[in-house]
């Protein structure tokens, strides 16, 4: 065994503040896409046909060409035109553009899935519009979409490691930079794996207790 | 460790070919690293070419005898050399002190800079003008240079990208201001755009390559030094320079003092 883990070890809080960046960054990326997949599933639901096809065409082209280079357009083209977004930026904007679309087809589903008898069930019944919402549609539409939506976060978090290539110092980024240093590529990278898999467990355990106690989804954890 | 290992080679192992040698077997016997391009490179035919090869051809063709090449790596190039089984090696032989006590140089055939790029509405001329909060300095990460600014240039900011070639198009765009790095091997990629270069005109560091060659093979080193001075006279190195790397050479190999005196 020739493998040197105390020199990666020292850097701890090095290490440790990338993977919060890139938690941050999954975090934020998921907010911003949430708010363009809600908007974008509802026009879908309810908008003329030529924006329609508008958000069609933007679902097809995000959700059929990698990520990276969507960033890569983000960060080396449009400086091309007089826009210069500094890394993280562009890393931002070019995640939640691509999430934005995943997040659309995802909540599309959900919406879809709600059947119209139980709607006009419940208008039978008297609900109130909030009580409709909150009493028959959320529970149905959550049970259905809340797999889905762990899954896409759990994968964000994960693809963020592609913004070192943008020069963002986070999980990723720091791990190749302490490799290039220390010489000890295996073991700052088996640290970064780790440190991801904390990452994405603690994520995934938050997100099966959130859907039990607020939507009563019972999922198993692993 | 690496040196005192290859003095103990070379205390081991037979005398190295002579000159006279050298002639009456008929070739000479190079060592080239084919993963340093332009230097020395795998062609379309998977021969080694390269800048090193046009030297090492030429200086084959005037001792008249038939070049052979052996394809070395960085860690392994005085091992080879101190094991015969190569007659001189090439590929980046930055004459240091720590060298000179394994094996002897020749004359220096050609330089490498660590420098500044940086585009010519930039106002820098020194690199003390380069530890300053706002500038950024793109670099291709895990290479030497990044340690060297994290060091000498503390206060700047540093964009850490892939390749040479997205760190040269950071600074044409406006994304970076300058970069740090043996320029000899990066500026290639400058071509592709409009911007007007500059590179700084002090150097941070100029290293001199000579061909490397068994100690105590004085004949040798003094015909090669011999072969080297005709062929930095009649222009052979500047023009395969030229040829292979895209640009002129960015410090003159020539105006320094012979390695003789420095030993």
């Amino acid at each position: 065994m020739t493998l040197q883990f105390r020199p990666i070890l020292e850097q701890w809080p090095y290490l440790l503040g990338g993977a919060w960046l890139s938690l941050e960054m999954a975090v934020l990326a998921f907010v911003c896409g949430m708010s363009i997949g809600l908007v974008c599933a509802a026009l879908l639901q309810f908008a003329p046909p030529y924006p329609r096809r508008l958000i069609t065409a933007y679902v097809t082209f995000a959700t059929n060409t990698p990520q990276l280079v969507q960033i890569y357009f983000l960060f080396f083209g449009l400086p091309e035109v007089g826009v210069i977004l500094p890394p993280l930026a562009a890393v931002l904007v070019g995640m939640t553009f691509n999430a934005g679309a995943y997040l659309c087809e995802i909540l599309r589903a959900g919406f879809l899935s709600l059947r119209p008898a139980e709607l006009e069930a419940a208008e039978v019944l008297g609900f109130s519009r909030l009580q409709l919402i909150r009493l028959v549609m959320m529970p149905h539409v959550m049970k259905v979409m809340f797999p889905s939506l762990s899954n896409q976060f759990i994968m964000m978090t994960l693809g963020t490691s592609m913004a070192s290539v943008f020069g963002v110092e986070e999980l990723t980024g720091r791990t190749l930079s302490l490799g290039a240093d220390t010489y000890l590529s295996v073991e700052a990278f088996t640290v970064a794996a780790v440190l991801y898999l904390v990452i994405s467990l603690v994520a995934t355990f938050t997100l099966v207790l959130y859907g039990r106690l607020v939507h009563r989804i019972k999922t198993r954890m692993l | 460790m690496l040196l005192a290992a290859c003095a103990l080679l070379a205390a081991a192992a037979s005398s190295a070919r002579t000159l006279d040698e050298i002639i009456a077997s008929k070739r000479i016997i190079f060592g080239v690293n084919p993963n340093l391009p332009p230097l020395g490179l795998y062609d379309a035919k998977n021969q080694i070419d390269g800048f090193d090869v046009a030297i090492a051809r030429k200086i084959a063709d005037a001792l008249g005898v038939t070049l052979e090449i052996v394809p070395v790596g960085p860690s392994d190039r005085i091992p080879f050399l101190l094991a015969d089984r190569v007659d001189v090696v090439t590929g980046g032989m930055t004459r240091t002190p720590d060298r000179l006590n394994a094996i002897d140089f020749t004359n220096p055939v050609n330089t490498e800079v660590m420098g500044i790029l940086t585009t010519a509405d930039k106002p820098y001329r020194e690199l003390n003008q380069l530890d300053d909060p706002r500038v950024t300095l793109v670099e291709v990460r895990g290479t030497t240079p990044v340690r060297f600014i994290k060091t000498k240039l503390p206060k700047a900011q540093v964009l850490l990208l892939d390749n040479y070639p997205d760190a040269i198009r950071a600074i044409a765009q406006g994304r970076a201001d300058a970069l740090i790095d043996v320029l000899d091997f990066v500026l290639v990629y400058t071509k592709n755009y409009s911007t007007k270069w500059r590179v700084v005109d002090v150097p941070i560091e100029v290293g001199y390559d000579c061909l490397g060659i068994r100690k105590g093979n004085v004949a040798l080193t003094q015909r090669m030094n011999k072969e080297i001075a005709v062929l930095h006279a009649d222009g052979f190195i500047a023009a395969s320079w030229l040829k292979w790397f895209g640009h002129p050479m960015l410090h003159d190999p020539t105006a320094v003092t012979p390695v003789a005196a420095s030993q």
